[in-house]
């Protein structure tokens, strides 16, 4: 039994809120559903029997961003179709702004494309973004934080110095420009929320370092004759990761909301691949009578940031002492 | 005290420093300049070399970044910020025509979700884990987590679109200078209530979160355990005692609402049309007009600096651990 102990304590805390088992399962399905977003809903065929034999059209869907609209010209003796047989961005022009009924099960927008098949696809984005960005942040933050718990002086100075600076800027419009300013794109987007939502994570791991530099062990590895980078990232670091998680999960669903409000502001990952946020500038247009464009990717986001939430409050619950 | 001020206002200085380079390098590490992504958008492409480099020479981008640096930052502390690259009007001019605006919007958001968010985040350290309570906070915590823009929509919808009681966006009606002074008056505040529900509702979470927990604290205290044994009731010990105690650390909320409120701004006054700096600050990133950019970002930034340093001081006279603290760390 090495760290285990607190880890299995914590879950175990942590799984006797039913509600945030909940969350975590759907988290859990919302992972899945992005990851599988081209075997869900897509026009082409999971699998087919033509003369040539068995073809898997569906899954050369998954190296490219916006899944083409050209079917193969093939004539399948048997065919496996997806749940949702539409693709996210094949425009159907005889079908638009349809209400949600036994075809698409959630309506289709202004240019007849599938809503549902579009959310599935949107939460690839939402997603991608919540999580590389958070994973940019907290390597940026921990780092920095690190580096000013555990040497205090000059360094903790000027890393101080740096969080007041950027926790003076609005977020929104450090952002907005990094985003517009340099051209709008996933890559983009992940980088401008990572290095501008560190801060949170640097003061925290500041403090925790602030508080365990000096504690037996590290002094014991110290003694012992190891380099500082060791100490950091094989003694002192360790301890600090499930609060850290705490802080991940409110991180994903502060960027999910961010990189949705881009989108909603046309800003954010480029037209036509489906986001979460671009849908709801769609359904602002069509305000006046399409109800289900605004309801359902909306109701997506609203779900999927406080999953997160949920799940990093309960877990901050959980490893919190005096609960 | 004195030293404790004084060194607080020392670091602001560097911080002011630290916004100006960070909003520079920023603008300066985009690919291009303004003149010719404005000639490109406008099509300008038939300007003789000569008028471009006028032109460069008008906005200093023909010397060396540390001198437009200081050329700018000169500018920038007396508040001359330039012309705006797209209509050639004073920033400052523009500035000051929207941030009325914006202030109102804000100022009222504030008060809303301070008003309601105090009062429900004591209630709830008063009532602290009975099932009302663990209900409501999850409620807030829920409200946390709404995309505003989406919160605007569902509001357009129900208020605008389907029962017509709320103007769709905008900050007044069309008709507004035909109306006698109360009808005004009504009008104006037509057209605030829902920018302002979109705007304040995360912002009373936070309030009522951390109002709760700024009290919870206090409360595990002695004396509120002396207090408590002198026979005071719940509401005489949340109000007179603990209250009181919790308002040192929420002061230096307050201050750190100005930035979200801001950042709020640039989504409402959009959906809204509200005109005020948050969209003016979104068309002038579509627009590529730096000196607007530059100005907003920096003066919001150093507005935000002051909030900051003023609750820092007010943190200093309210409670002496703080200022003997800061000599030893």
């Amino acid at each position: 039994m090495r760290g285990e102990s607190t880890w299995l304590l914590a879950w175990r805390r942590f799984r006797r809120s039913r509600l945030a088992t909940f969350t975590l399962g759907y988290v859990a399905l919302m992972t899945v559903v992005a990851l599988l977003a081209p075997a869900i809903a897509n026009r082409k065929p999971l699998a087919q029997k033509t003369a040539a034999g068995w073809e898997f059209p569906a899954v050369a869907d998954f190296w490219i961003n916006d899944p083409d609209i050209e079917l193969p010209p093939s004539n399948p003796i048997v065919a496996y179709w997806p749940p949702v047989p539409f693709s996210p961005n094949s425009v159907s022009l005889g079908e638009r702004l349809e209400a949600p009924g036994r075809v698409h099960l959630l309506g289709t927008d202004d240019l007849g494309r599938d809503i549902l098949a579009r959310m599935i696809h949107g939460a690839r984005v939402s997603l991608t973004v919540g999580f590389f960005a958070t994973a940019i942040a907290l390597v940026v933050g921990s780092l920095l934080g690190a580096m000013a718990g555990y040497y205090g002086g000059a360094s903790d100075w000027i890393v101080s110095r740096l969080i007041e600076v950027v926790l003076c800027f609005p977020f929104l419009f450090l952002v907005l420009g990094i985003v517009a300013l340099f051209k709008p794109s996933m890559a983009t987007i992940m980088i401008a929320l990572g290095l501008t939502s560190w801060t949170s994570e640097a003061r925290y791991i500041r403090g925790e370092f602030l508080r365990i530099r000096d504690v037996e062990y590290a002094q014991a590895a110290r003694a012992s004759g190891a380099r500082d980078a060791r100490i950091i990232f094989r003694h002192l670091l360790p301890n600090a990761v499930a609060p850290m998680l705490v802080s991940a999960s409110f991180g994903v669903a502060g960027a999910i909301l961010t990189e949705s409000a881009l989108s909603f502001l046309g800003l954010g990952v480029p037209l036509p691949t489906a986001s979460w946020g671009s849908m709801l500038s769609k359904a602002y247009e069509h305000v006046e009578y399409a109800w289900w464009l605004i309801t359902f990717p909306g109701l997506a986001i609203f779900t999927t940031v406080a999953a997160f939430n949920i799940i990093g409050e309960r877990f901050r619950e959980a490893l919190d002492p005096r609960s | 005290m004195t030293t404790y001020i004084v060194r607080r206002l020392l670091y602001a200085v560097l911080t002011f420093f630290g916004i100006t380079v960070a909003t520079f390098v920023l603008i300066h590490s985009v690919p291009g300049d303004p003149i010719t992504f404005f000639m490109g958008r406008a099509g300008l492409n038939t300007l003789t070399p000569a008028t471009v480099d006028a032109l460069r020479k008008e906005f200093h981008l023909d010397e060396p970044l540390p001198v437009q640096y200081l050329h700018w930052l000169r500018g920038a502390v007396t508040f001359d910020f330039g012309h705006s690259v797209i209509d050639r009007r004073p920033v400052r001019a523009v500035i000051f025509e929207k941030i009325a605006a914006t202030f109102q919007l804000n100022f009222v958001a504030f008060l809303v979700a301070a008003g309601l968010g105090v009062p429900i985040g004591l209630w709830s350290a008063a009532r602290s884990g009975r099932r009302a309570e663990r209900a409501s906070a999850l409620g807030f915590f829920l409200l946390y987590s709404l995309p505003s823009f989406w919160v605007a929509l569902l509001l357009i919808r129900f208020f605008s679109v389907r029962f017509d009681l709320l103007p769709l966006f905008g900050m007044v009606s069309d008709y507004h200078s035909q109306l006698s002074g109360w009808d005004r008056f009504a009008d104006r505040i037509e057209h605030l209530i829902l920018p302002v529900i979109t705007l304040s509702y995360a912002q009373l979470a936070i309030f009522a979160r951390f109002s709760k927990s700024a009290v919870t604290e206090v409360i595990r205290q002695d004396f509120i355990v002396a207090a408590r044994a002198k026979g005071a009731g719940p509401v005489a010990v949340i109000w007179h005692h603990a209250f009181r105690n919790a308002l040192i650390p929420m002061i230096t909320l307050f201050g750190l609402t100005i930035p979200y409120l801001m950042s709020g701004s640039v989504i409402v006054e959009q959906i809204f049309q509200w005109d005020g700096v948050g969209l003016l600050y979104y068309n002038a990133i579509l627009a590529r007009d730096y000196p607007i950019v530059m100005a907003l970002t920096v003066v919001t930034a150093v507005v935000t600096l002051l909030a900051s340093v003023l609750a820092d001081i007010l943190y200093g006279f309210a409670d002496p651990r703080v200022r003997v603290g800061e000599g030893n760390e």
